[in-house]
């Protein structure tokens, strides 16, 4: 491997801009660390070069670890945004800057600098000053200064930022060119996703400092597995779905006989679905529908961008499920579908705007997300209001880019009582995605009570509550622990927070203790291995419930997370947790082998 | 340029949101006339009523010598030392963040404000044989107080502004990343300093040497406290003037402010000349 990072955490005031981020880049590869502005790339590319030390992490170039070595000495050359030329040396001392300061001799360093020039294509330019060259040109002597010690490895960092866009896109394709010719392992800083498809073997994105997905191109945008890498990596319509026996249902007709596995087993249940506006099909009427039957919709708006037609269709009655929660351009409050049609397309069918058309589904892709939608839950309208509007809960939703609904539910009153029965009713409409209460006394039988429900989660929150800094993860029984890290997969991707899986032995004794730490190594691999997620690992003696409630107390700013398999477990030990504290608690169920109550 | 004059019917007016170039050019000259030119003019009139064996006679004379020896010498020191410390001060301000430093920023200016004297009245106590810090150095058997390290001193705390008002804002445009790329290219700390840093601000600091210096040369107030005012010794050119004056030698007076004036004028053409060549020089080079 060329690159190594292990573990990178580098922390601003406390928050952490970088988050345990681990990538390996092989020998000769260009990798692009796609994401958007604050997304802590570029504090990554820093670290890399040495220009920023690292709070936590290992950094290793060709296997050597180069972690606590000054940038002076890590053998990598480095491109600014905005050149950072030396403006009072001539393009020939810029280039030479790297070969001085090594002593070459020269005549070695004016064959060198030939070189270079000829590579980046400005031969005969020695003699000028950099604010006699256009931008383009200044940013290829960038390149050739970069590369003049013979770096091991070359990092950019949003080259092309300050060009316009003809410039760019030769300056690109120089890039390409030379990395081919020295096979040199590159990283690229951008936020440009356009970019990243044309020079990347592979792409890391960033989000909230956290690495979320990496892979080639091609994979991430056919099959994203969160909805940040699916609406920043082109357009995307997210659509809640049913995942049913059937198949995926956005109405009442399944679109797909296929959907993503999830960890609910065969439940009917809520997912999040990925339709690329390109994938969806518009035509006259049912029968000559290629794809399978969506609905009807009504087209708002139409606008032409060059080779393509862009079209924003509402969904005529999409019913609860079905709902569009985010059409491309990110906008969650006005939910269109966005589809895009050829030219080709566009004269065989010209529609316009009032116009209502018959949609199909070419092609769709579920997220494996377990948390679809947020639903708060109250006795009251006035409290379930105030749920929803909780800071917490509408920072999630947002970066979610889902839904809040609000749901009111008189039987939480008696089930808070006490008196209601062990399981719900078959009365009592069935739950959806995740639910949000208030923490209160008797919270333990109500979040049991919406678990069995099928809420996929209940989230606990006390009153204004801040954005977590520190996540907990734990879960009470081995089989709990798929639903319990997909959910604290899913939901650490939203929030800038470390990550730790707390494991915990009945008592310190040493003959316990491999077994313990077998049990941490096994958690983080899982997370790593399943998720693409990097958690810390934490061990801690005693009562579970005392140690978790030891542990939460330390700050108000940490997020529990709690998997159970046997839900009696929860009021047996968890009561007091769940009632007393002032921390969230996100409480996830996965029936195990013991009996449904459905 | 060339266009822009050839377009305007070939007069020196350029488009301006500020009507009226008549106006303006008038009352520029007629200010600069009034407060700057007719008086020097009127001092070199005067000096140029002298016998020219009396104007050479005054101006050459041993104690005068000596006085500008004083004058030139100490000005050029305390620049010299304001070059330095300036540049320290005005990189500790630009680059760091520290408790206070709003405050250190405003007390830069304090010998702008401060009326000379007090300044050397301030300087002298501090600096009297039996002064806080005089004594300790009378010790060590340095005198300051009525020798010419008092003038220099006195001279350096006036000049200091000039030196970090005029280094400061070039400093703050010295781009960081600039020194993130000499450092990843392999260069030390000193390297970046003297390859990267200090051609960018060097102009900087010549403008504010020429401006430190030339105040020098001309400051009264602060120094006449400190300096004991020995003739031959510790006689500053605008000491002797004044003595001149007192005496009613009004000719005399004129004629040394003449020299005083040339060499000053000098001074400051060959700073300029030394700061348009460096610039010239670097642009030929890219050509």
């Amino acid at each position: 491997m060329s690159i190594t990072l292990d573990q990178i955490t580098k922390r601003y005031q406390g928050a952490p801009v970088v988050n345990d981020v681990s990538i390996d880049i092989g020998d000769g590869e260009f990798f692009v660390l796609l994401g958007p502005s604050g997304s802590g790339k570029s504090t990554l590319l820093r670290a890399i070069a040495g220009l920023t030390g690292v709070d936590h992490g290992r950094i290793s170039l060709h296997g050597r670890d180069v972690t606590h070595i000054s940038a002076r000495d890590r053998g990598v050359g480095l491109v600014f945004q905005n050149y950072a030329l030396f403006r009072h040396m001539t393009v020939a001392d810029n280039i030479e800057f790297a070969l001085r300061v090594r002593r070459m001799r020269a005549r070695q360093r004016r064959e060198r600098r030939k070189e270079l020039l000829r590579l980046v294509a400005l031969e005969g330019m020695d003699d000028r000053l950099p604010s006699q060259l256009s931008g383009g040109q200044q940013q290829r002597v960038a390149v050739a200064r970069a590369l003049a010690h013979k770096p091991e490895v070359l990092l950019l960092d949003e080259p092309f930022g300050a060009l316009d866009a003809k410039i760019r896109e030769e300056l690109r394709r120089t890039i390409r060119e030379v990395q081919r010719e020295l096979g040199i392992t590159t990283i690229l800083v951008t936020h440009d996703q356009e970019e990243a498809f044309a020079l990347a073997d592979r792409i890391g994105i960033m989000n909230l400092g956290r690495l979320l997905e990496l892979g080639r191109p091609e994979d991430l945008y056919a099959r994203p597995a969160t909805r940040f890498v699916a609406t920043f990596l082109g357009a995307a319509n997210l659509v809640l779905a049913q995942h049913t026996a059937r198949g995926i249902c956005i109405g009442a007709d399944p679109v797909m006989a296929l959907g993503g596995s999830t960890a609910s087993g065969n439940r009917d249940h809520e997912v999040v679905a990925v339709l690329r506006p390109e994938d969806i099909e518009i035509a006259p009427s049912r029968e000559v529908l290629h794809a399978s039957f969506l609905g009807l919709g009504t087209v708002e708006q139409q606008l032409f961008v060059g080779a393509n037609e862009r079209l924003r269709v509402r969904l005529n009655n999409p019913g609860d499920a079905g709902q569009v929660v985010t059409s491309a351009d990110g906008d969650a409050t006005d939910a269109l579908l966005e589809v895009t049609r050829t030219q080709h397309d566009r004269r065989n069918y010209p529609v316009a705007a009032g116009q209502t058309v018959t949609l199909g589904v070419r092609r769709l892709h579920v997220l494996a997300t377990p948390l679809s939608s947020f639903t708060a839950c109250a006795t009251s309208e006035a409290q379930a209001l105030a749920i929803s509007e909780e800071p917490l809960l509408v920072q999630l939703a947002t970066r979610m880019k889902t839904r809040v609904s609000t749901r009111i539910e008189p039987a939480l009153q008696q089930i808070a009582n006490a008196v209601a029965p062990d399981s719900p009713g078959a009365e009592c409409a069935p739950f959806a995605g995740v639910a949000v209460i208030n923490t209160d006394p008797g919270a333990v039988h109500t979040v049991r009570w919406l678990l069995q429900l099928g809420a996929e989660a209940v989230l606990l929150l006390p009153p204004h509550t801040p954005s977590p800094a520190r996540v907990l993860i734990h879960w009470v029984d081995e089989p709990a622990r798929r639903a319990t890290l997909a959910v604290a997969a899913s939901l650490l991707r939203h929030v800038s927070a470390q990550a730790v899986y707390v494991g915990i032995l009945p008592n310190d004794d040493e003959a316990g203790r491999p077994d313990g730490m077998r049990a941490l190594l096994d958690a983080r691999s899982e997370a790593q291995a399943v998720h693409g997620l990097e958690i810390r690992t934490e061990l801690g003696f005693g009562d579970v419930a005392a140690e978790l409630t030891r542990r939460l107390a330390e700050s108000p700013d940490q997020l529990l997370i709690l998997g159970v398999a046997d839900i009696s477990v929860l009021t047996q030990r968890f009561a007091t947790l769940l009632s007393r504290t002032a921390n969230p608690l996100l409480v996830v169920w996965q029936p195990g082998d013991s009996p449904q109550p459905r | 340029m060339a266009a822009v004059r050839a377009a305007a019917g070939d007069t020196y007016v350029q488009p301006s949101v500020l009507p009226g170039f008549g106006l303006t050019f008038g009352f520029t000259t007629f200010f600069l006339s009034a407060i700057v030119l007719i008086p020097l003019a009127a001092l070199v009139s005067k000096a140029g009523s002298m016998h020219w064996e009396e104007f050479i006679h005054t101006v050459l004379s041993a104690r005068a010598l000596a006085s500008y020896r004083l004058s030139f010498g100490a000005s050029m020191v305390a620049a010299t030392i304001n070059l330095v410390f300036g540049f320290i001060l005005a990189w500790t301000l630009v680059r760091y963040d520290f408790p206070g430093r709003k405050l250190i920023d405003a007390l830069i200016d304090l010998p702008f404000a401060l009326p000379t004297a007090v300044s050397g009245i301030a300087l002298t106590t501090v600096f009297a044989q039996n002064g806080w810090l005089g004594q300790y150095l009378a010790l060590a058997g340095i005198k300051v107080a009525y020798t010419w390290i008092g003038v220099t001193i006195a001279l350096t705390l006036i000049g200091m502004p000039f030196l970090v008002r005029t280094v400061q804002p070039a400093l703050a445009e010295v781009q960081r990343e600039l020194e993130d790329a000499a450092e990843i290219l392999g260069a030390g700390r000193f390297y970046v300093f003297r390859r990267i840093i200090l051609p960018t601000v060097l102009p900087a600091m010549l403008t504010g040497f020429a401006l430190a210096f030339a105040r020098g040369v001309g400051e009264y107030g602060s120094v006449i406290f400190i300096a004991g005012n020995l003739p031959f010794k510790t006689e500053i050119t605008p000491y002797l003037i004044v003595i001149r004056l007192e005496e009613y030698d009004y000719h005399g007076a004129a004629a040394l402010g003449c020299v005083l004036l040339s060499i000053s004028f000098l001074g400051l053409w060959a700073i300029n000349y030394l700061q348009h060549w460096g610039r010239r020089r670097s642009m030929a080079t890219g050509r």
